[in-house]
């Protein structure tokens, strides 16, 4: 069936009106093949204007519309609305700029705008007379999702997902489930004991039922894309079987004493370990490291369950999963390079993990603040800020939590030792918000004293049996040494490192941070979200949050309400070579049973970049395919552009299409001689289409999009210069201009620069003369 | 006259399940080199000059050298492939430029 397209001029109440002249053009438009009804109305985006097209649709006279009015940037939504009420497909309606770029930026050219907006509206039809219509598509998901890690940030994702019904396999590389939270003594800013929030979570976690929790496992290998991830896990042995009752008759009889860190002695902890205060999974766990082994077997003998079992093995699952989130938390900085402070190496040096440690009733010194090596009591305490962070040679970046952690941990201290000197030595407090509280109290009420210096040694006082630490104040100048029996470090995060996601991208501190601001959870693999520590230092306030934003865009992936359309594979043209696969910057595309190309739609964000590289041009986004290009550049006729040379550019939808229109409506003139096609990004233009455009006689082809750093698909304009390169290359051997093709970035507000840079690609080709294809 | 590969140019279709020149030589003589994993001719007496590894390419990156019978230095015979046409530029012994454009049906 022949298409009936119907061109739709507007007025723009005069805006448009009085610079060409409509009747003129339409007249003209419908002469051309394909078109049935050729109008103009004095305002398309009016109830009047909108009504003519939709009676036109609704009567059958057309079954495709062009609309000749403003920027397809503006108005989206009064046209779409337009063809859904009328049933008209979204993608059988094609937008044509005759305002910003047209009559906004030519008002002084009249004639060349009139024949550019001719040269723009046959594009439009010759784009449209081969178009087809598609429907968004969903794919099946089985709505379950797997959570790395079960710390806070884990716990929290899993609960919020599994309460909206979503199956949730958690899994967690340590005995036990709470992390690094679980160990802590306190929290800010309230103060309570963290075991408290922990169990109000995991109760309602427990409540829910989809939850299933795999302790002593690691993630070994991640396969698929998001919908259809296969995730390998692999289990350590727990050597205790479920019958364990928690009643630690084991943990009396085991004679190696594990302890909590390097610098603290043994406490309570044996190489068999319980859950301590926050009991998830409530079974005990044999530590493999220390245990001795079967020559031992104390503990066999004497566990009234019969619950060890030293024999068991490891155990590899492999699950199938729609969506992943990453919460596998972090580690302390290790404390030991720091070689000046003496961690490790010195007697009462200590980290603020250690501090934790030594705080909670049940730590090696029952909570008391005593030295743990020789058990003196502890009259000054020392906190050293910044230890290993801010700093070249250890971690460049600033983990945030730090300060307010000691600030918190001056609280412990006065709350054990109320006559305690506690100094502190930094280089900048950083408590934003409320949690200037701490910092008040910290001064004002314990009594705790600030120098301004970063300490440039920890040394040991043999005869006195204390620490020196020595810095410069540089707020008055002077050196000091601080005598104490504690120094604490306040060191940094670093992430834990999960090998099987080693390949998601990281910024410069190593963290999983995403891409920046816009989309933070969710990085380049998608289906893949980051939430917690692993994303970037925090405190468990913003774990907790950073875990429900996870979990919301989890939620919205596994929801599948598909509203785009994944880019169409023509197989009878496909000859499997998978350049779409490989460029494809968010893995959406992969490989099916055939061996053809098959496009996630959960996974596609829309950039084009697989039809950018397709060098037979068979897979396309909607409005791309090879006809509809052709039909394009064939509709535009280059000798009517008065002997100006004539100009094709591809413009990325995101910075440089609103460039050029911001430059129209501010009223910047440049020559009518350039046709403009808008691309979501400059990665989805074709190499092929360029040439078209050369073998067709266009004088010059542009491509133009985001400066490359700030490509909103990464890496649409470095893929673009180096296709350009190529084309220039092959172009200088056949004897043709290469200057003929330039690749232009631009930001979205630069609209006055890419109009110079536009000009003077012009005065180049005027130069250069006319394109030797011309006829 | 076997095909000349630009090494700056080929990216021997990195990670593809095949390299495109190689899948589409009738031959079956381009091959990726093991050691810098770019493309060349397995075969140069066997190479008949279908020049169809020259149109698959996509990035541009190979070049007929012309048979000494048929055109010396600078004869050259420079294929540039659009949506459905094709251009063959033809630069003789004498350096005069030609330039043949035919339609085709490839999309």
């Amino acid at each position: 069936m022949p298409p009936k397209i119907g061109v739709y001029l507007c007025h723009c109440y005069g805006v448009i009106g009085k610079i060409l002249d409509l009747e003129k053009l339409s007249h003209q438009a419908g002469k051309w093949r394909g078109v049935a009804v050729s109008v103009h109305c004095p305002a398309l985006c009016s109830d009047d204007g909108l009504e003519v097209i939709a009676e036109d649709v609704r009567q059958g006279r057309v079954d495709r519309v062009v609309v000749g009015a403003c920027s397809p940037a503006v108005h989206r939504d009064t046209f779409l609305r337009l063809a859904r009420q009328v049933g008209l497909n979204e993608h059988f309606l094609e937008r044509c700029n005759l305002r910003e770029q047209c009559t906004r930026a030519h008002r002084d050219q009249p004639a060349l705008a009139m024949a550019k907006a001719r040269n723009l509206l046959k594009m439009a039809v010759g784009r449209l007379s081969p178009a087809e219509s598609f429907e968004p598509v969903s794919s099946s998901t089985s709505r379950s999702v797997l959570v790395v890690g079960g710390g806070i940030a884990g716990l929290t994702a899993a609960e919020n997902l599994a309460r909206a019904g979503v199956n949730v396999t958690l899994v967690e590389k340590s005995p036990f489930l709470g992390g690094k939270v679980a160990r802590l003594h306190r929290y800010y800013p309230r103060f309570c004991s963290p075991r408290c929030g922990l169990e109000v979570l995991m109760a309602r976690l427990l409540a829910t039922g989809r939850v299933t929790v795999h302790t002593l496992t690691e993630v070994t290998g991640v396969r698929g894309t998001a919908g259809n991830f296969t995730v390998e896990l692999l289990k350590q042995p727990r050597y205790v079987k479920d019958t364990c009752t928690g009643c630690g008759a084991c943990l009396e009889v085991c004679p190696v004493e594990v302890a909590p860190s390097a610098v603290l002695p043994p406490g309570r902890q044996r190489a068999i370990e319980g859950p301590g205060l926050f009991p998830y999974p409530l079974n005990y766990a044999v530590n493999r490291v220390f245990c001795r082994g079967k020559s031992c077997s104390r503990c066999v003998e004497v566990c009234p369950a019969g619950a060890i079992d030293l024999d068991q093995e490891e155990d590899r699952l492999r699950i199938g999963v729609d969506a992943i989130i990453l919460a596998a938390g972090w580690e302390p900085y290790d404390a030991g390079r720091i070689n000046n402070y003496g961690y490790g190496r010195l007697p009462g040096v200590i980290t603020n993990m250690d501090l934790e440690v030594l705080a909670r009733p049940d730590g090696p010194t029952g909570g008391q603040l005593i030295r743990p090596h020789d058990k003196k009591p502890v009259r000054r305490v020392a906190f050293i800020q910044c230890a290993g962070s801010r700093d070249k040679q250890h971690l460049a970046y600033c983990s945030g939590v730090c300060c307010a952690a000691t600030l918190k941990q001056i609280d412990y201290v006065r709350a054990v030792a109320p006559e305690a000197g506690i100094f502190v030595f930094y280089m900048d407090i950083r408590t934003p918000g409320n949690l200037e509280e701490l910092y008040r109290r910290a001064r004002e009420e314990h009594g705790a004293v600030f120098i301004r210096g970063n300490p440039y040694a920890v040394e040991w006082d043999p005869v006195a049996e204390e620490l020196v630490v020595t810095a410069d104040d540089t707020l008055s100048g002077s050196r000091v040494a601080v005598r104490a029996e504690l120094v604490v470090l306040a060191t940094g995060m670093v992430p834990c490192a999960v090998p099987a996601f080693e390949r998601l991208e990281k910024d410069t501190t190593g963290f999983i941070t995403g891409h920046l601001p816009c989309s933070p959870i969710e990085v380049r693999r998608a289906g893949i979200y980051v939430a917690g520590c692993a994303q970037e230092p925090m405190d468990v306030s913003t774990s907790v949050k950073s875990a429900l934003a996870a979990a919301a865009e989890c939620l919205a992936t596994i929801q599948n309400q598909s509203v785009a359309v994944p880019p169409v594979v023509e197989r009878h043209k496909c000859d499997r070579c998978g350049r779409c696969v490989e460029e494809c910057p968010y893995g959406a595309c992969s490989f099916d049973t055939d061996g053809y190309p098959a496009v996630n739609p959960l996974a596609c964000r829309g950039c084009g970049i697989c039809q950018g590289g397709c060098p037979l041009r068979c897979i396309y986004l909607p409005g791309f395919s090879s006809r509809e290009m052709a039909g394009l550049i064939e509709a535009v006729d280059p000798g009517s552009m008065d002997e100006q040379p004539c100009v094709l550019a591809f413009l990325c939808a995101n910075d440089a299409y609103p460039a050029l229109d911001l430059a129209g409506t501010r009223g910047t003139s440049y020559g009518a001689n350039i046709l403009t096609v808008r691309v979501p990004c400059v990665g989805a233009v074709n190499a092929g289409w360029i040439n078209d455009a050369l073998l067709s006689g266009i004088d010059g082809v542009l491509v133009v999009g985001c400066r490359t750093t700030e490509c909103h698909y990464g890496r649409g304009t470095s893929l673009a210069e180096s296709r350009v390169n190529n084309l220039r290359e092959t172009l200088q051997r056949m004897l043709v201009e290469p200057e003929r093709v330039q690749v232009l970035t631009a930001g979205i507000e630069d609209g006055q620069s890419l109009v110079a840079a536009i000009k003077r690609f012009v005065k180049q080709l005027q130069e250069l003369g006319p394109n030797p294809f011309k006829e | 006259m076997p095909p000349k590969v630009n090494l700056q140019k080929c990216d021997g279709c990195r990670a593809e399940s095949e390299a495109l020149c190689v899948q589409i030589c009738p031959g079956d003589l381009m091959a990726l080199d093991e050691n810098n994993g770019k493309a060349y001719c397995r075969s140069a007496r066997d190479c008949w000059d279908c020049m169809s590894c020259v149109k698959a390419c996509p990035n541009g990156a190979i070049e007929t050298r012309l048979p000494y019978q048929l055109g010396y230095y600078p004869a050259k015979l420079i294929p540039l492939v659009g949506s459905n046409k094709i251009s063959w530029t033809v630069v003789d012994i004498h350096g005069k430029v030609e330039r043949f454009t035919f339609k085709n049906r490839n999309d």
